[in-house]
């Protein structure tokens, strides 16, 4: 998947088939899209041959977002296929639909001198929508957005987030500049102006604050009550740091006390760690577009990878160590990436009936 | 012995011609959980990797130089079980 921001819109290019596996990335990329700002919002379908019932909830969510504030999302180049499934579902009627012989902007030469019949392949697409992107957003707009992806991915994959924000010091004062909802918009403006509370304390000393239990907690008497009366139970606010300075927080809110796990704390510091980094060369020329198309695959081959370790665990009876350690064996005998047979096992299993098999943890268990 | 098969860890990724970086986004992508700080400590020696972590991060670096035409010359750390410490590395 990737993003191309332009000037007069966000385009989301799917690449692949969306199905229930992948279908959560999409919406996490779409929401994060969606927040980012007013401009119209595409759904490019160039490469997608197939949506799933999940793919098509993601859209009509979407759309049904964008239409609350009088906006309609545009999806691009269905497939025949698509095409019919959007008037059946019934999405077609609260859509643009854009189809592929219909002109618009952004086709370059580049796109239409495609071979027929030759399958555009994932790295072929990835490198025609980075040479499409012309224009990027001034600097404040390029970090925001890299981090509402930040907030996205961390919201979807920490366990027992409820709700992520990013707190910054901008122009001498600490504001939010990504946040998953209202609520925690909500959070953090109670913790600016009562000057404490996690957030505040992570971005102001630069060490991690971990509210286990607010039921508990007596470090910030004004706040803690605005918290609760808000169902918010359990906070991590991990430090931002450009240059070694403290300037912000990753929050992590959850309704659950003792909600996050050592695993769920290790995932919240690498993407403030990562976060942090994009901080440090925000003027050094990444744009979010770059960012945040490898970071969504980097994401979901993770996640194939989690599958496969939890189908193996399943067949052969073993730990997911073990699963990983066949996977990455095979990996060295065949020459074949790892990535590869993650997803030949995961497709495997698509065609079984549903079971209910608890969603894999993000990341492997099994590392580190 | 893990610390004797990190010793060629930086010098691997420069031979693959990965940034740091890059290397990170790879082996995050693999499955890893160390932040990019963390694994930069695991090249330079300044931090000891566990068994699990070297792997993921060796297997990083042999993804690519199979991409590069090569093939798996970083060792795994059951190769070191299995062999000659003086080997392991090559």
């Amino acid at each position: 998947m990737t993003v191309s921001f332009w000037a007069d819109e966000v385009v989301v290019s799917v690449l692949g088939d969306v199905d229930l596996v992948t279908a959560p990335d999409l919406n996490v990329v779409l929401a994060a899209v969606l927040e980012r700002g007013p401009g119209p919002a595409v759904v490019d379908l160039a490469d997608t041959h197939f949506m799933g019932v999940a793919g098509l909830r993601v859209l009509e969510a979407g759309a049904e977002r964008l239409a609350a504030c009088g906006r309609r999302l545009t999806i691009r180049s269905p497939s025949v296929l698509v095409s019919r499934m959007l008037d059946i579902s019934g999405l077609a009627e609260i859509v643009n639909i854009q189809r592929a012989d219909q002109g618009h902007g952004h086709l370059g030469p580049e796109q239409t001198a495609a071979v027929p019949g030759t399958p555009v392949t994932e790295a072929g697409g990835l490198t025609r929508h980075l040479r499409r992107v012309t224009s990027i957003p001034a600097d404040d707009d390029v970090v925001d957005g890299a981090l509402s992806l930040v907030v996205a991915l961390a919201r979807a994959t920490v366990g027992g987030a409820d709700g992520v924000s990013v707190s910054l010091q901008r122009h001498g004062q600490l504001m939010t500049v990504a946040a998953s909802d209202q609520t925690i918009l909500d959070m953090d403006a109670y913790q600016y102006a009562s000057g404490e509370g996690p957030c505040v304390d992570a971005s102001v000393e630069g060490r991690w604050f971990h509210a286990e239990a607010l039921d508990q907690e007596t470090r910030w008497p004004a706040f803690t009550p605005k918290a609760r009366s808000l169902d918010i139970n359990a906070i991590l606010s991990s430090p931002l740091l450009a240059e070694d300075r403290p300037v912000g927080a990753l929050n992590i809110y959850s309704r659950t006390a003792a909600a996050f796990a050592a695993e769920d704390q290790e995932l919240a510091s690498v993407f403030a760690t990562e976060a942090s980094r994009l901080l440090s060369k925000a003027g050094a020329g990444v744009t979010d577009d770059q960012l945040s198309d490898r970071l969504a695959l980097a994401l979901r081959t993770r996640r194939s990878i989690a599958h496969a370790q939890g189908v193996l665990m399943e067949r052969e009876g073993i730990g997911a160590q073990e699963a990983y350690t066949l996977l990455r064996t095979f990996s060295r005998e065949t020459n074949q990436p790892l990535r590869e047979r993650a997803a030949d096992i995961a497709g495997s299993t698509r065609r079984l009936p549903p079971s209910p098999a608890p969603e894999q943890k993000e990341g492997p268990c099994s590392v580190g | 012995m893990l610390s004797r098969l990190s010793d060629g860890l930086d010098r691997a990724r420069r031979e693959a011609g990965l940034s740091h970086g890059e290397l990170w986004m790879r082996y995050f992508e693999l499955g890893g959980m160390s932040t990019a700080l963390e694994l930069e400590g695991f090249l330079y020696g300044a931090l000891r990797p566990s068994a699990n972590d070297y792997n993921v991060v060796a297997h990083a670096l042999n993804e690519r130089f199979v991409e590069l035409g090569g093939n798996h010359p970083v060792a795994y750390s059951e190769d070191v079980s299995n062999a000659t410490e003086e080997g392991a590395t090559q």
